[in-house]
């Protein structure tokens, strides 16, 4: 089955350099979609191609199984790098105009605006907005009419730490709604907080994708650590699931040969070996480790 | 609504809280008739009379006022293209060009309705014209003169399609620059180049083929309207020649304009 999105060997030249190569992958419906990336990996440069405002230089894309079209981007809230509005205009005229383009009615923009939290300064000029209102604007303008489909690219640019959390939170909200979600960050606490697909891209090539876990991995541990270290370590090595022990400062990272960490089965063996622990936790891996850990594997 | 109309409504909301568009169509609607009437009152209609003689004739009389206020008009192009590089080059200013594409719009969609907008511009100008031209005929009429001079109004459509080959001009600036005050100095130094290469072209090489270089041609199809008395009518029979080539390749410039705009808008990166 074709995803809401389908790329397939999508690829941009800008002269010699080469921005995009051959990426290709589906979003499937009702997913929140992350594209990962370091700054000038490709992100924004695949979303603009996507929404037509960058030519691919090769391979193309369907929007909903279909060939792009202007009635397809209507259906879609995209939000690409900057709020881009009439800076002349007030944020309730600018919206109107957005929901024209999209053939939306002009009723529903009290609903978006004070989601956001800008009707008290909905006639105010876009140009006495503060960034992070202008953001919180743009976000608006996406969630006019209600679209099944959202694109974000860095959605959380120029917000403070609570409005971060609202947007974050706002996303988690739509997705439980069943919308399909893309979003482009380099944040990656960001996209670890709501994704449930990820797509990898390094220097314009797409190194990984997929759902979440089957990307990322679940690696999880155990930390553990007690008054006598060295008979902790004897009575782990004699663990069958044990598969490995790092030491570190003053604890032993433990990994076991199963999917999930079993910190009370672990806790009650040392226990009945004469271990009394005075520190246990179950530790995973973060986005951003298994992110770096993938992207150097890739370079090396 | 039908779509072109929802299209259209959509350009109206970016104009008709826009301060700047106002002001100025204002100082455009203005200046026309108000330059046409600096003009008159300078030269009186008639001045300077040597010996008695009006050698002026009455510019500002049928029929000859349909020949002079598009004449003078003609001098003031430059101001819709001040608008007209400013509305453009806002879109590109605040990248709502793009945002435009991203929300719903394809990009035919985009630049024709630009280019339509261009098209109303350079219609309501005209008819601005065609006004001031009625204002000076009923401020000149006498008893024996023409009531209208009707057949001088192929001067409409003269100085519709010079101001229509400017304004695409403007157009075409703007995309390429994109900063509003950057295309509207390369505007500025495009005439004035123009105007030099011909000046110099024309009187010190004899070259003729300046006369069809792209502002010269639009501007050769009206005819001075000033000392008509004095000048050969040799000089009119070869201008009568000349005008239906000087509005054929001046037409021709104007669908050179709109394909090369649509082709670069439709096909490179925005």
């Amino acid at each position: 089955m074709t995803g809401i999105l389908s790329l397939k060997n999508i690829s941009k030249s800008y002269g010699r350099i080469q921005a995009l190569k051959n990426v290709s992958f589906d979003v499937p419906a009702g997913s929140v979609f992350g594209i990962l990336g370091p700054n000038g990996s490709g992100k924004t440069t695949l979303l603009g191609i996507v929404m037509d405002v960058l030519r691919a230089s090769g391979g193309h894309f369907t929007w909903f199984g279909n060939q792009p079209s202007e009635k397809q981007r209507r259906k879609i809230g995209t939000l690409l790098e900057t709020p881009n509005f009439y800076h002349y205009l007030s944020g309730q005229r600018n919206l109107e105009i957005t929901a024209a383009i999209k053939h939306k009615p002009v009723t529903d923009i009290e609903r978006v605006i004070k989601m956001v939290r800008l009707f008290e300064r909905r006639d105010s000029k876009f140009q006495t907005y503060s960034l992070g209102m202008k953001q919180r604007l743009a976000i608006a303008s996406c969630l006019l009419g209600d679209p099944s489909v959202l694109v974000f690219d860095e959605p959380t640019n120029g917000l403070d730490p609570s409005g971060i959390a609202e947007i974050r939170q706002l996303i988690t909200d739509l997705a439980k709604e069943g919308k399909t979600i893309i979003i482009a960050s380099h944040l990656l606490m960001e996209v670890e907080k709501v994704c449930t697909h990820v797509g990898i891209l390094q220097k314009g090539s797409l190194i990984r994708y997929g759902d979440v876990q089957s990307v990322l991995g679940n690696e999880e541990w155990v930390e553990l650590s007690a008054p006598d270290m060295e008979k902790l370590r004897t009575i782990l090595n004699q663990l069958a699931v044990v598969k490995k022990i790092i030491p570190t400062e003053n604890k032993f990272q433990v990994y076991l040969n199963q999917p999930e960490a079993d910190p009370a089965m672990l806790n009650q063996y040392c226990f009945e070996h004469g271990v009394v622990l005075n520190f246990l936790q179950v530790k995973k891996k973060s986005l951003e480790s298994s992110f770096i850990e993938i992207t150097e594997n890739v370079s090396n | 609504m039908p779509d072109f109309l929802n299209t259209l409504r959509i350009e109206w909301l970016k104009v008709k809280n826009y301060r700047t568009f106002w002001v100025l169509l204002v100082v455009i609607t203005v200046c026309i008739p108000a330059f046409n009437y600096v003009i008159y009152d300078f030269t009186d209609n008639s001045f300077p009379k040597m010996n008695g003689m009006n050698i002026l004739g009455s510019p500002f009389s049928y029929p000859n006022v349909w020949r002079t206020v598009p004449y003078l008009a003609g001098v003031l192009v430059f101001m819709p293209a001040i608008l007209i590089i400013t509305l453009f080059t806002n879109e590109y200013t605040y990248r709502t060009h793009r945002q435009n594409i991203i929300d719903g719009w394809s990009r035919s969609r985009f630049i024709y309705v630009k280019l339509f907008e261009v098209f109303l511009l350079t219609l309501f100008v005209t008819g601005i014209v065609i006004l001031t031209v009625l204002f000076f005929g009923f401020l000149t009429r006498t008893a024996t003169q023409p009531k209208s001079g009707w057949e001088e109004m192929r001067n409409m459509l003269f100085f519709f399609v010079e101001m229509l080959d400017y304004s695409l001009i403007a157009v075409l600036f703007s995309m390429l620059i994109k900063r509003a005050g950057l295309a509207m100095g390369i505007f500025f130094l495009y005439m004035i180049v123009e105007q030099f290469v011909v000046s110099l072209g024309r009187n010190k090489y004899k070259m003729t083929w300046v006369d069809y270089l792209p502002e010269e041609v639009s501007d050769r199809l009206i005819q001075q309207p000033f000392a008509r008395k004095v000048l050969s009518t040799e000089n009119s029979a070869i201008w009568e020649k000349h005008v239906p080539l000087y509005l054929a390749i001046s037409v021709l410039y104007i669908l050179i304009y709109i394909m090369v705009i649509n082709w670069r808008f439709r096909k490179t990166d925005l």
